[in-house]
């Protein structure tokens, strides 16, 4: 399993928050090969509640979150 | 996981605060691989003109011009509520992009299967 150090792409997200992270965040992913991970940092408080929940509404993997770094591999297709 | 989602909006300048809200939650959906509906009405369909959200700018929020765009890049559809639309005289060709007139026939249909709505 890739962990903070190897990540394929690393992106951080500083304040962003809700819709403006999400979206951008899909945007990050779309850009990514299926298995890839994305190192992700976000600072917002509701991030460590809303980037578990667009990993399991979107199907991408959370590998690992410890705010404010989030592990996401990239699902396939 | 897919699904629909509805947000329906009825404020613009009235109500900066709401406006920005409900397209940020839209964002969301749509992010979150939702087919995402704006049902703009009332004083919501101020914002389907272009430039009718160009002065809304709420701290701590992207302008919502910036907002908008970024939901129908996206594929985001937004519905314009047509009496409302016509009752303030407003200009049906010079919509923003992603934005269409519709009766409720149209946003009944989009919401017969079930499809949560929430309101601004």
């Amino acid at each position: 399993m890739k962990d903070a150090g190897n990540a394929d792409v690393v992106w951080d997200a500083a304040d962003l928050a809700c819709g403006v992270l999400l979206l951008k965040l899909r945007g990050r992913m779309e850009g990514m090969r299926a298995g890839q991970v994305l190192r992700l940092v976000a600072q917002d408080a509701g991030a460590p509640e809303d980037v578990p929940a667009w990993c399991r509404l979107t199907g991408h993997a959370l590998l690992s979150a410890e705010p404010p770094v989030y592990l996401i591999r990239r699902k396939e297709g | 996981m897919p699904g629909k989602f509805c947000v329906n909006l009825t404020h613009s300048k009235d109500d900066t605060d709401r406006a920005t809200v409900g397209f940020v939650l839209a964002n969301a959906a749509q992010a979150s691989g939702k087919e995402t509906l704006v049902f703009l009405s009332i004083e919501g369909v101020r914002l389907a003109n272009k430039g009718g959200a160009e002065s809304i700018h709420e701290d701590g929020f992207p302008p919502l011009r910036e907002l908008m765009d970024n939901f129908a890049k996206a594929g985001g559809m937004i519905y314009v509520c047509s009496p409302c639309f016509k009752k303030r005289k407003l200009d049906e060709n010079n919509l923003v992009a992603g934005a269409s007139i519709v009766g409720g026939a149209k946003l009944v249909e989009f919401l017969s299967d079930g499809s949560p709505c929430v309101s601004f």
